[in-house]
């Protein structure tokens, strides 16, 4: 089993992975495999005649999970959405028929629609980069080197087994393959007082 | 109104409706054969049958344009095992084939009436299946709180029962009507019943025995005073779910209350409206008209229609604030 580790403390919400991964896979305007979440929140503190500003914002770089139980998978009506062997999903292009159910039921907006060939898309941890010995695209051009990939178990020994932080859902529901180091002011799930400050570009 | 699920919005109406038709028309069958003869009911009911086939197979027309490659159609039964919605396809075409070939046999009377209610039977049971697949598909989606409740299965069976009997309704006393046009032309029933070959239409516009003209009557105030107490008794218990099923939600919290907005304004007073209109108010008008079935012919047919008609934008209503409801949790 694959998946990614992300270190919220050293992102800053550039949006490089997401880039990357738009231009390696030459995905089509508004189809973004990896989207970088902003979640803020806070208010003022009043203390006597003061009232001072306490605000938090933190950014969650978010692509597919490739996740134990994957709720994409289980469904498809067609068999298109694929569990390969090493555990990573990907759409079989020659079966899909552009229902977008897997895309009502992916609590991480992973798969995408494409207009221009009426099929489902998604993150395939660049199974061709992987091939060839290289790390997924989005994890080589991060700046800030917030982003890891490889075998879970082996992330998790090096980095934890957290990942249940607002906003994502509660990771029970699809059991994903992420870990994540939280950002100070990280908060953990159904305990959340924020909200996503751009959802029109995620 | 959300115009992108049109296909989705106009498939789940119309599917339940043909079901609910199919059931109702059943249960006319087994409850009449108890006190009518198998002619006057075959008089009444056999022209409704006709009509479910072109409806059923116009909404799973309809379900095509929800694919955006239908150059990959044949693959969206591979998943049965595990996708609700390779299953709903199953029944979907399951219902419309199985439907087809009752109406074939039972138009045409061809094999032992057995035989042919066996039939009727695995249609009813496979379209109960379709509904309840239907259900499950948006159930199943633990992701969607306003989706995984136990109110989407009680909605879809209240628009099969609701639509499903008001359809029947409405076509019985159409093909009532018909047939007492032709009376009133002076048309007999003997064509049909020389033992001659008939069209089906000339089987269905020409008027009842005047020995069984009377027992038909008598079968259309029954059967039309129950359709109406059914839609009436199934919009009711959806009329009280809904306040039940929005404070569920509401105690959910998060971005289950996103889903309880959608549930305001002008829309949802309309959707609520015209269903209380249609399956309450004009089923109790209904009720005591179809007393005198053959007096209030013109009177039935046209409060019938109306109620039908109104139940039915009720119903598409419903179903497009259904998916506008549609709030996942995450990201």
């Amino acid at each position: 089993m694959y998946g990614f580790y992300f270190d919220q403390t050293l992102c800053n919400g550039c949006k490089a992975c997401q880039i990357a991964c738009k231009d390696k896979h030459n995905n089509p305007l508004g189809v973004n495999w990896r989207r970088v979440v902003e979640y803020s929140g806070g208010s003022w503190q009043v203390e006597g005649d003061t009232a001072r500003p306490s605000v938090f914002s933190y950014y969650t770089s978010m692509a597919c999970n490739h996740c134990e139980n994957p709720i994409c998978v289980t469904v498809c009506p067609t068999t298109a959405m694929t569990q390969r062997a090493d555990g990573t999903v990907y759409v079989d292009d020659s079966k899909c028929v552009g229902c977008r159910y897997c895309e009502w039921a992916c609590p991480y907006s992973a798969p995408q629609f494409n207009a221009e060939t009426g099929h489902m898309t998604k993150c395939d941890l660049c199974f061709d980069y992987r091939e060839s010995g290289q790390a997924p695209a989005c994890v080589d051009a991060c700046p800030a080197r917030a982003l890891d990939w490889g075998p879970i178990d082996e992330l998790r020994a090096k980095y934890g087994d957290q990942n249940a932080f607002e906003p994502l859902p509660d990771p029970s529901t699809t059991r994903p393959n992420l870990v994540i180091k939280p950002h100070r002011d990280a908060q953990p799930i159904g305990h959340g007082s924020g909200f996503i400050a751009n959802r029109q570009e995620i | 109104m959300n115009v992108a699920e049109l296909p989705m919005i106009l498939f789940t109406v119309i599917a339940q409706m043909c079901v609910g038709a199919f059931l109702v028309l059943g249960v006319v069958q087994t409850l009449g054969s108890l006190r009518f003869s198998a002619k006057a009911i075959d008089q009444v009911a056999d022209p409704a049958l006709l009509a479910i086939g072109p409806a059923m197979v116009f909404g799973l027309a309809v379900s095509m344009f929800h694919m955006h490659d239908v150059t990959n159609t044949f693959n969206v039964i591979r998943h049965a095992g595990s996708s609700w919605l390779s299953r709903e396809i199953l029944f979907g075409t399951g219902f419309a084939a199985l439907g087809f070939l009752f109406a074939v046999v039972q138009l045409l009377k061809w094999g032992r009436p057995r035989l042919r209610q066996a039939l009727a039977v695995l249609t009813a049971l496979v379209g109960v299946g379709l509904v309840y697949s239907m259900s499950m598909i948006y159930y199943s989606l633990v992701t969607v709180p306003a989706w995984h409740s136990w109110f989407v299965p009680l909605q879809f069976f209240a628009t099969t029962v609701i639509l499903g009997s008001l359809a029947i309704g409405t076509a019985f006393v159409i093909t009532t009507s018909v047939q007492a046009r032709q009376v009133a032309r002076g048309v007999t029933a003997s064509a049909a019943d020389s033992g001659r070959r008939v069209s089906l239409r000339q089987r269905f516009t020409t008027p009842a025995d005047p020995a069984v003209r009377d027992e038909v009557e008598a079968l259309l105030a029954v059967s039309v005073r129950g359709i109406v107490v059914t839609a009436f008794v199934a919009s009711a218990a959806l009329l009280v779910a809904i306040p039940l099923y929005l404070s569920g939600l509401t105690a959910i919290g998060g971005v289950a209350l996103q889903s309880v907005e959608v549930y305001s304004g002008a829309l949802f007073v309309a959707r609520l409206g015209l269903l209380a209109l249609g399956a309450g108010l004009l089923a109790v008008f209904t009720y005591f008209i179809a007393a005198k079935p053959r007096e209030n012919l013109g009177r039935l047919v046209v409060v019938l229609t109306t109620s039908l008609v109104l139940v039915f934008i009720a119903e598409v209503l419903g179903r497009a604030l259904f998916y506008e409801s549609m709030f996942r949790v995450g990201v």
